[in-house]
């Protein structure tokens, strides 16, 4: 296989850090109440302080989307409208993903856009149960005191849904952009910012060529290897 | 053992408070009045009723209800504390293991030193009854609440003592005693008030939350004491810890499965697809590219 040096770039500066500084307080989330989730495990919160690191990163999970929101608004609401949009391709995805992620059959799978149906499902999990984890737990932590306590044992089980959902799917997200076979450059994508151009066309089909139209009709950019994205 | 509880006969009770002071001194729940100087800093709250509410310092307070009662104004006095439920919520929702029912003595009893601090015990319980301290911001608390004098080292059952409150209680409003005993007892009683016209009288604590181990003989209806008229273990507890936690488990587990024999599917199929002829056989870790 001739490797093509030409690169794309997939994930920008600012959404890479924020994915990982959102990835890094979500895990001391969820270990920090896996510790309340498991009876066994419930020695560990003794005096209080896994509930103490529960909130220094809960902190960190609300502040940073909302840094970058203030930052980067163009990009942070087209993503939201990303998560938005379904159309036909996604339907193909969904027929298509069985073969594809067991027999690695891409026969079927309809050219994707810059999200495949999969990541956009997952990225549409995280903003729905985001919002779900931020309100139930602010109105435990604030409104302890004032609360009906009917509202806050409702707030307690939807907490806990909304971490079976993303715990469970959190483990497929990492298994597919770092394990599995089939995808060879998901991590490099989002720690590096770029995938070869190459993976663009296979796994990005629609986006990739979008890119390319929008090259050839925009002034001319730098015609480097890089391929400016977003 | 068998199963004890406390029998508090209302109709004997003159809320003198003897077992509110006895309570804190015995298990060193001293409480200082704010003081300003040339009084205290309390207001008036138009009642005889003091403290305001349970607190962790205030494990048992006498509640004075004024109230209709057979269609004169009366007051009705109530014992309000931890009323040691067989089916305790506390203890279903506590995470930490902290609160637990001691089976010997039937009462829920509490480890405070692995209270994590959570709460949940006290957005789950029927009667209101837990109370936190500490930090609400931090979220670092403890949890108190009337353990039937069982605090390690100020222990009164062990020394077959009965609790501090009902040792005070000068008219015998409350005696302490075992469970099935009392039960009887809170039936003649009770039987004697209805046979004297006092129709509503009531025996409450026989059936609720699986039988409380605070027993109530009442000469009206629970609510003109202030109790809950029919307290339910919260059916969120259930949905809680005993349907969307086992699910968790299994969502978690099944994901995991899945995952890894994906893998070797996808493995397999991917090595079949580059190396033709060499599919499966080397077992050499070759993926992708
Ligand atoms: C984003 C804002 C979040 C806030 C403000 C928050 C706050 C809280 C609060 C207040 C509690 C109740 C216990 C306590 O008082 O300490 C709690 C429990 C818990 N949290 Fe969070 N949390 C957040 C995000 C998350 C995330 C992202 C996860 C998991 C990945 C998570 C998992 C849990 C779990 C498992 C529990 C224990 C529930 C149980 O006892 O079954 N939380 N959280
Ligand atoms: S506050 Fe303490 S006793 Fe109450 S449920 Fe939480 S860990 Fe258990």
């Amino acid at each position: 296989m001739s490797q093509s040096k030409a690169v794309v770039q997939k994930y920008a500066r600012a959404t890479r850090l924020l994915h990982h500084i959102h990835t890094a307080a979500f895990i001391i989330l969820f270990i920090t109440g896996l510790v309340l989730f498991i009876p066994q495990l419930g020695f560990l919160a003794q005096d209080s302080w896994t509930r103490i690191v529960h909130r220094l990163a809960a902190v960190v999970f609300i502040v940073a989307p909302i840094v970058y929101l203030v930052m980067k608004p163009k990009a942070a609401l087209r993503a939201v409208a990303d998560a938005c949009t379904w159309g036909t391709e996604d339907v193909g995805w969904l027929k298509a993903a069985p073969r594809y992620y067991f027999l690695c059959d891409e026969e079927g799978m309809p050219a994707q856009g810059h999200m495949n149906t999969g990541q956009k499902l997952w990225w549409f999990l995280v903003i729905v149960f985001g919002a779900v984890f931020i309100v139930t737990g602010l109105v435990m932590w604030f409104l302890k005191t004032v609360a009906p306590a009917g509202l806050l044992q409702w707030m307690v089980f939807a907490h806990d849904v909304a971490f079976i959902v993303t715990g469970a799917m959190v483990f497929v997200h990492v298994y597919l952009g770092v394990i599995h076979p089939m995808m060879t450059e998901a991590w490099q994508a989002i720690s590096k910012g770029t995938v070869s151009e190459e993976y663009a066309k296979s796994h990005h089909g629609l986006w990739y060529h979008e890119q390319v139209k929008e090259e050839n009709t925009a002034p001319p950019p730098e015609p480097k290897e890089v391929v400016e994205v977003h | 053992m068998a199963e004890k509880a406390i029998l508090y006969d209302a109709t004997r009770c003159t809320a003198c408070r003897g077992c509110q002071a006895l309570c804190k001194e015995w298990n060193e729940n001293d409480e200082v009045i704010p003081a300003v100087q040339g009084g205290v800093k309390e207001r008036n709250r138009g009642s005889y009723e003091n403290p305001k509410d349970l607190s962790t310092r205030t494990w048992l307070k006498i509640g004075f209800n004024e109230v209709e009662h057979y269609d004169k104004l009366d007051w009705l006095f109530s014992r309000r504390a931890c009323m040691h439920c067989t089916d305790a919520a506390c203890v279903k929702v506590c995470p930490t293991g902290a609160l637990y029912r001691d089976e010997a003595y039937g009462i829920v009893a509490y480890n405070k030193d692995i209270c994590s601090g959570c709460g949940y015990c006290a957005d789950f319980c029927p009667f209101d009854v837990p109370r936190l301290d500490g930090n609400r911001i931090l979220g670092k608390n403890k949890m108190d609440k009337c353990v039937l004098c069982t605090q390690p080292g100020l222990n009164r059952l062990e020394i077959k003592q009965e609790p501090a409150c009902v040792k005070t209680c000068p008219t015998k409003a409350l005696v302490f005693g075992d469970r099935d005993t009392l039960v009887a007892t809170a039936r003649q009683k009770v039987a004697a008030l209805k046979a004297k016209g006092f129709t509503n009288a009531t025996f409450y604590g026989e059936k609720e939350l699986g039988g409380l181990h605070v027993l109530y003989v009442l000469n009206d209806t629970p609510d003109k004491y202030g109790l809950p008229v029919d307290p339910k273990f919260p059916s969120t507890a259930t949905a809680w810890q005993d349907i969307i936690q086992p699910l968790g488990w299994t969502v978690g587990g099944l994901t995991l499965l899945g995952l890894a024999f994906n893998f070797i599917i996808a493995r397999e199929a991917k090595m079949t697809k580059e190396l033709p002829g060499k599919a499966g056989k080397g077992g050499k870790k070759h993926v992708a590219e």
